[in-house]
């Protein structure tokens, strides 16, 4: 068993408990000192990522729990990855809401990634499953913020289906013990060596698919992280998702599902980021667009493909957040998201125009940005493994990408009709968090080598010239082209107008039909409840009447007390024999 | 919030002499493209489908994709899309 005071020594370690420190530490500063909050916050986060750097790559905090051996942290290249771009992500979120006086905003902008943190950092399941069910909690008070009845009851939707995929893992872990004697976490697998479907594999793989979105597991992220405030969005959009595709990386490379999994990713939610008007949803729909490439990349599972899913991984983080960043900017300027409401915010709101078009670029993968250098990686995947069909359903949810993420976004924000909105330039705080995303994406994407080198397999990688010319070509031909046919579609009129509205998708079964049938069941479950009570309480106590009228001051057998009681304990005797009896 | 109401006046990206040069940049660059496609020195050594090799397929699967994701796509809305309040009436 392991002692208190190295269980304190492998707290202390853990760059993610030095987060949950900075977090606790915030919380506890009063609003009267706000302005302090997050400078000190963004301290902790320094020190965490000095003890990452400080620990390099190996095994720490092995602790014996009832006799297992538990590793609360992991360094090694896979996670390494994760934990760098959580920490500049992190970093970067602080101080976009520099001027925040939300406690709670403030804490959960700490405590849910150091969650995420934590978790890709495990080299257990019990320590995964524990920062798991932190981030959980720790992000729905993200969702919690705005303080609506319409926020509340999306937090507790959210809250429901986290928790239900923190079950499923836990049912897993149970079952890979049982199967294995370990809790380690390393490569799981969907197949035993049969070729059949372990339940092991499988409960583990829908907790993960739940948290990165599967198709029809997806709509938790459209549904909750919209409704949090601008800057708790973009919190949001960051850790859940990649926890999970840095657990399946772990445990899933490889597994051919995957791939149609992630294929079908890619697609669905171009056409319903097409008709949202929201566009907070938008890019939330992006977010599920964007994990299935990964999700596509894990599949395939070579040293090349592997490399592509996390090193796009890594890249999305901060285009897509530099994306939600722009929109935010917009949101706190204009107070709206709807694409009916914005346009013409150029004119007066241009580097916040000029960052959300290098997000657009990057996240498009146009040559000379974040995207180009590691999305071809998972795309020439697809050609190795001669995936004809997904290679052409990943180019074509490429054009979707540029469609929803590199036009939509900016053009509706910035430019298509003038709003006759003409808000102030973004605040200081927010331009340098976007400033500082763009920079990474144009030199992420013009020298790549040190994202490169943090990746995990770098026999692959050591051989991979993104900017080959047909690779260049190639990518401009698609790109280039897509934007013609928009500029021809916008030109003859074809290209839809935003309509505001409210799309329906997987939530409407639990949020509609769901909740009526939830309602009913209550309803009956109360009246079966209320006919039993009434019929069992009247057998109870007329049993009660008749007892009392044979024992009670005035019944036949106490005419000689001792002799009815002796009746009535023989009784009751007699019955819990008869009990343990049939027990036995 | 908005500051203040718009003021009527014409933007730089609102200007027609804008609109045709990005248009004309837009369309020069991609005619670049395609051709650049044709070029043995910007193509693939060993490509893995046969579909690389035709010069401009990027460019006509970028073209084709994007118009059905819009033409096709925007008939979703008859099937999902319903007032702004749908929810709220119903929670």
């Amino acid at each position: 068993m392991t002692s208190a005071s190295s269980l304190l020594t492998a707290l202390v370690m853990n760059p993610a408990v030095i987060l949950v420190a900075g977090a606790i530490f915030g919380a506890f500063i009063p609003n009267g000192f706000a302005a302090i909050r997050r400078p000190l916050m963004l301290v902790f986060v320094a020190v965490s990522a000095f003890q990452l750097n400080r620990l390099g790559l190996g095994e720490y905090g092995v602790l014996s729990i009832f006799g297992e051996p538990v590793t609360m942290l992991r360094v090694d290249p896979l996670s390494r990855l994760f934990a760098v771009v959580f920490h500049i992500a992190t970093a970067l979120n602080l101080i976009y809401a520099w001027h925040s006086r939300d406690r709670a905003l403030d804490f959960a902008s700490l405590a849910y990634p150091a969650a995420a943190l934590g978790g890709v950092l495990a080299g257990d399941l019990i320590t995964l499953f524990v920062w798991w069910e932190i981030a959980a909690i720790t992000s729905v008070f993200l969702i919690w913020g705005p303080g609506t009845r319409a926020t509340f009851l999306a937090g507790m939707r959210y809250l429901t289906i986290q928790v239900l995929s923190g079950v499923l893992l836990l049912a897993g872990i149970v079952l890979v013990y049982r199967e294995t004697g370990s809790f380690a976490f390393e490569e799981i697998g969907l197949r035993d060596a049969s070729g059949a479907i372990k339940a092991s594999g499988l409960l583990i793989l829908l907790a993960f698919g739940i948290k990165s979105a599967f198709p029809l597991l997806h709509n938790w992220v459209q549904d909750a992280y919209p409704k949090a405030s601008f800057a708790g969005t973009i919190v949001l959009s960051v850790f859940t998702t990649k926890l999970a595709v840095a657990s399946i990386a772990r445990a899933f490379p490889g597994t051919p599902e995957l791939v149609w999994i992630g294929a079908v990713m890619t697609i669905f939610p171009i056409f319903f980021a097409l008709i949202e008007n929201d566009l907070k949803k938008v890019l939330c729909y992006s977010i599920n667009n964007q994990v299935g490439f990964m999700v596509i990349g894990i599949g395939f599972g070579t040293a090349a493909s592997i490399n592509g899913a996390v090193g796009y991984a890594f890249t999305n983080i901060i285009f897509e957040s530099l994306l939600f960043m722009a929109v935010g900017a917009a949101i706190h300027r204009t107070g709206t998201s709807k694409a009916t409401e914005l346009g013409g915010l150029y004119k007066t709101m241009p580097l916040t125009m000029i960052f959300a078009i290098i997000g657009a670029m990057s996240i498009s993968a146009f040559p000379g940005f974040a995207g180009f250098v590691t999305k071809g990686l998972i795309i020439d995947a697809a050609g190795e493994a001669n995936a004809f069909w997904i290679w052409l359903v990943l180019l074509f949810a490429s054009a979707g990408v540029l469609e929803h993420a590199g036009i939509k976004i900016p053009y509706f924000t910035f430019f298509a009709h003038d709003s006759g909105k003409r808000p102030k330039e973004a605040p200081p705080a927010m331009l340098f968090a976007m400033g500082v995303s763009a920079a990474l994406c144009i030199a992420i994407g013009v020298y790549p080598e040190p994202l490169y080198a943090l990746m995990p397999h770098q026999e692959a990688i050591a051989n991979y010239h993104p900017y080959a010319p047909y690779h260049v070509v190639e990518q401009l031909q698609l790109l280039l082209w897509a934007v013609l046919a928009f500029a021809v579609l916008i030109l003859v009129k074809w290209y839809p107008a935003e309509v505001a509205s409210t799309n329906l998708d997987t939530d409407w079964f639990y949020r509609v039909p769901g909740r009526g049938l939830f309602g009913w069941a209550v309803a009956a479950v109360g009246a079966i409840w209320m006919f039993s009570s009434r019929i069992l309480s009247e057998r109870f106590m007329g049993a009660i009447r008749r007892v009392y009228a044979l024992h009670g001051p005035e019944g036949a057998l106490a005419r000689s007390w001792p002799t009815g009681f002796m009746a009535l304990a023989t009784a009751i005797v007699l019955g819990l024999a008869l009990i343990i009896a049939f027990a036995a | 919030m908005a500051d203040h109401s718009g003021d009527g006046k014409q933007g730089w990206a609102d200007t027609k002499a804008f609109r045709f040069a990005f248009l004309g940049v837009l369309i020069i660059a991609a005619l670049a493209s395609a051709v650049a496609g044709f070029l043995p020195q910007f193509q693939k050594d060993h490509p893995h489908f046969s579909v690389e090799g035709m010069g401009a397929f990027f460019a006509v699967y970028g073209f084709a994709a994007f118009s059905f994701i819009v033409l096709a796509g925007q008939h979703l809305r008859k099937l999902v899309s319903r007032k702004e309040t749908y929810y709220d009436e119903r929670e």
